[in-house]
């Protein structure tokens, strides 16, 4: 018997403090006591600051890395972000404290030179709003954000910034959490797919996940998958912590740490287990395998799982751009030549107006329910704003030499790009591309 | 043009000296069968004007409830008007009744999923609009052949295989066609009951994204109808080239998708959703300098091909070749762009480019490589 108790403890709001604490809702921070519990972890980091933005302002924050749901282990095998800080132990099971409503993000302008960047792997800066028109594109419009601000050492790798930064920040979003522990929840949730309806159907959700370097990796228990073969998870263990984002590099389609532990897919699959649908488990695996050989091995890989699972449907999410999608329509494919049914959502092309070119960079004739994520070819104007979290202009066009406007001013992108979780890929936002 | 119908506000404007105020005019087209002529013996016959009501002009405006009214009823045989030139003899006379009645709206059909009579409601629907700027709607089968030739510029609702549905398909296009004529915001297809055009826009559903992947594998579980968000493409396969006769003798050009540019990227290509290419010359080169080119594309690690773009572009293996006399010739300058992301139509265009400067340079075959 596999079960998860995940207690949420509602956020109303954070102040700054002379006292850590979790009183009522109230999340108090004391900045500097809390700032001197990541000293140790900074290697290639000078300084470390925190700001906090929260819903309804008029605030942008850029150079956005990942974004954390702080959670902390209380009850069972393993820890928050089993891998990182300890063994790897298998997580999924036990009591786990989660503060809801409450986001740990990073933000920093990592260097765009050779030595720490190349032509894929280099952050491109990844934009979000809390207000205006972008502002349903990510969930964290709805959140109140602890922005954890990096200053860099100079001259350092990509490998050191990256595992800096996530250490950092992993540490602050545990400790938070942890003040959670001894407290009554608002709502606890009890997640278990033990019990299985024979009259219902099976369903697994394959999640295919970008790994293509430091700056693009998905670390599964503390290391990158890019040498695994698609794994069966059981849906506990993401959903207690053990995917955690390295991924930069384009921000339209990467998914962050929070969208790992609370996926809206498999959140969804589990509200209909047992009523509409049995929920069977979570096929974790690369997306952007390098070759075609790998990719097929790849899809192969998940539809044996599925079957072993005797699964009748399957979900097939990836993270990442046209690469991913390729392996995303052949693991669909897979899937449909043995009689499993496939759904997917992915973002879209179609140019301004949905008639240009081809919707899809790749499909096969058995991709036949495809939900849209949306379109990233469309143009939207961002407002001026009153305020900037994470720095003062705008880091763009790397390729071509760079253009750096004031982050503040209102800006026009032809693509969505740039900002941040616009491709809805997870399937957390209700953007899409509306058929006329 | 392609957004006209399209577009949210419908400004069509009647000059001074409109006739009613009080009720909107409708101008309705059927074939020489739901005009009651006659059926397959009658399809020759040309265009007739009507003043009364005929076929499901009579019970379309029983559904109006008193908005709008239809002043005339067009018919014509389907054979008659599918011939071209007979088709054109008519559309003075089609433009003149428009005139005079000045219609809110015109409507044709619907056609189900008869061939001939789907184009004629769609070609008519797609002149009056276009020509006399008058809103306008039809309705048919998804598969009539009418709709892949007219859907994308014009609004037709979609009806089932045969006259069967037309007690379904009716209230859809009065509702339609009566919110065309009062100049009303046309909302989406799947609201509206129209195929869709195409035309796809940015917006915020009433469910997430994975709410509506769960329900429509839930649909295709449980055998209910669904329908797919992302219409499929329809692959189009590409022949390979036949092979060259005789490369000792021929004449070849290096071409990549890997994004190799000179230092500094002076024609400013795109890292990823390439429009269009670079040129760059290798003359007089035994190979590809690190210290001058790099890789700018966005899909791939570049570093080890910024080491030696060589690795990329094979310049430096090819030259030893064409001193062997393996090859004629390499051209001297190679085609980059970055193949990542790149819509269909785009990377079309940028072959297209590539392959006229080859042939204008009498280049006779290509090595392409990729990451």
């Amino acid at each position: 018997m596999v079960r998860l108790t995940r207690q949420y403890f509602d956020v109303k709001d954070v102040v700054w403090s002379t006292e850590t604490s979790f009183k009522e809702g109230i999340l108090s921070i004391h900045k500097e006591e809390l700032l001197e519990q990541v000293k140790p972890l900074m290697k290639s980091v000078t300084n470390v600051d925190l700001e906090l933005v929260k819903p309804g302002e008029d605030t942008r924050i850029i150079h956005l890395l990942d974004t954390i749901q702080p959670m902390f282990k209380v009850e069972g095998s393993g820890q928050q972000y089993s891998g990182f800080f300890g063994e790897p132990d298998t997580v999924g099971e036990g009591v786990t404290n989660l503060l809801r409503g409450l986001t740990v993000m990073e933000s920093a302008p990592l260097p765009w030179d050779d030595s720490a960047s190349s032509g894929l792997l280099y952050p491109r800066d990844a934009i979000m709003d809390m207000t205006g028109p972008i502002a349903g594109f990510t969930p964290f419009a709805e959140t109140i954000n602890l922005v954890v601000i990096y200053e860099l050492v100079e001259g350092k790798s990509s490998a050191e910034y990256d595992r800096d930064l996530r250490l950092i920040g992993l540490t602050i979003a545990q400790e938070l959490a942890k003040l959670t522990q001894g407290q009554t929840p608002d709502e606890t949730e009890v997640f278990s797919i033990d019990e299985v309806n024979p009259d219902l159907p099976n369903v697994v959700l394959v999640w295919k996940c970008q790994n293509q370097g430091v700056y693009s990796n998905t670390l599964l228990y503390g290391l990158p998958i890019d040498n695994l073969v698609p794994t069966l998870l059981h849906p506990n263990e993401l959903l207690d912590g053990c995917v955690v984002s390295g991924n930069y590099v384009w921000p339209a389609f990467k998914v962050p740490t929070y969208l790992h532990a609370n996926h809206p897919i498999l959140l969804e699959l589990y509200r209909q287990h047992g009523k509409t649908l049995n929920l069977r488990g979570v096929i974790l695996g690369r997306s952007h395998n390098p070759t075609n050989w790998h990719k097929q091995r790849s899809a192969n890989f998940c539809i044996k799982i599925a079957r072993c699972l005797k699964a009748h449907g399957l979900i097939m999410a990836w993270e990442g751009g046209g690469n991913a999608a390729v392996d995303g329509m052949l693991t669909i494919q897979a899937a449909e030549r043995v009689g499993i049914k496939a759904s997917t959502i992915t973002f879209e092309f179609g140019g301004q107006d949905g008639t240009e070119g081809i919707l899809l960079v790749d499909d096969v004739p058995e991709a036949d329910a495809v939900i849209s994520g949306g379109s990233i070819e469309k143009t939207y104007t961002l407002p001026k704003v009153s305020r900037v979290v994470g720095g003062d202009v705008l880091r763009l066009n790397k390729e071509s030499g760079g253009y750096f406007p004031p982050a503040k001013e209102s800006i026009t992108f032809d693509t969505t790009t740039q900002l941040y979780l616009s491709g809805n890929q997870a399937g957390h936002s209700k953007l899409f591309a509306e058929s006329y | 043009m392609c957004l006209e119908i399209i577009s949210r506000d419908h400004d069509y404007h009647w000059e001074a000296g409109e006739t009613s105020v009080s009720t909107l005019r409708a101008i309705y087209y059927v074939n020489q069968f739901f005009a009651g002529i006659g059926g397959e013996d009658k399809a020759h016959l040309g265009l007739h004007v009507y003043d009364e009501k005929k076929g499901p002009a009579i019970g379309i405006e029983g559904l109006w409830k008193g908005e709008m009214e239809i002043a005339k009823v067009l018919a014509c045989g389907d054979n008659f008007i599918n011939n071209d030139d007979l088709y054109a003899s008519i559309l003075p006379e089609i433009a003149k009744v428009v005139r005079e009645v000045q219609p809110h709206v015109f409507i044709a059909g619907p056609a189900f999923n008869a061939g001939r009579y789907g184009v004629a409601c769609a070609k008519l629907c797609d002149y009056v609009r276009r020509e006399l700027k008058i809103p306008s709607v039809t309705a048919m089968y998804y598969e009539n052949p009418a709709v892949e030739m007219y859907v994308r510029d014009n609004y037709i609702v979609e009806t089932g295989e045969t006259a069967g549905s037309m007690r379904q398909a009716l209230p859809v296009l009065a509702k339609l066609s009566l919110k065309l004529a009062k100049g009303e915001t046309i909302g989406p297809a799947r609201l509206e009951g129209y195929l869709p055009t195409g035309h796809r826009y940015n917006q915020y559903h009433e469910k997430t994204g994975a709410q509506r992947t769960v329900e429509i594998l839930l649909k295709k579980l449980q055998g209910e109808h669904y329908r797919t968000e992302v219409p499929l493409r329809g692959l189009e396969s590409v022949l390979p080239a036949d092979p060259v006769p005789n490369v000792r003798a021929a004449k070849g050009a290096l071409i990549t998708t890997g994004g190799l540019v000179p230092k500094g990227n002076p024609d400013r290509l795109k890292q990823a959703f390439s429009v269009t290419y670079g040129k760059y010359s290798i003359q007089g080169l035994d190979s590809i300098p690190a210290r001058d080119y790099e890789s700018i594309h966005g899909g791939y690690d570049t570093t080890h091909v910024n080491e030696d773009p060589n690795r990329l572009v094979p310049l430096d293996e090819l030259r030893k070749l064409e001193q062997e006399g393996a090859l004629r010739e390499i051209h001297h300058e190679f085609f980059t762009t970055c193949g990542i992301g790149t819509n269909v139509e785009s990377s079309k265009l940028i072959g297209q480019g590539i392959v006229a400067d080859l042939r204008q340079e009498g280049v006779e075959f290509g090595i392409l490589t990729s990451t």
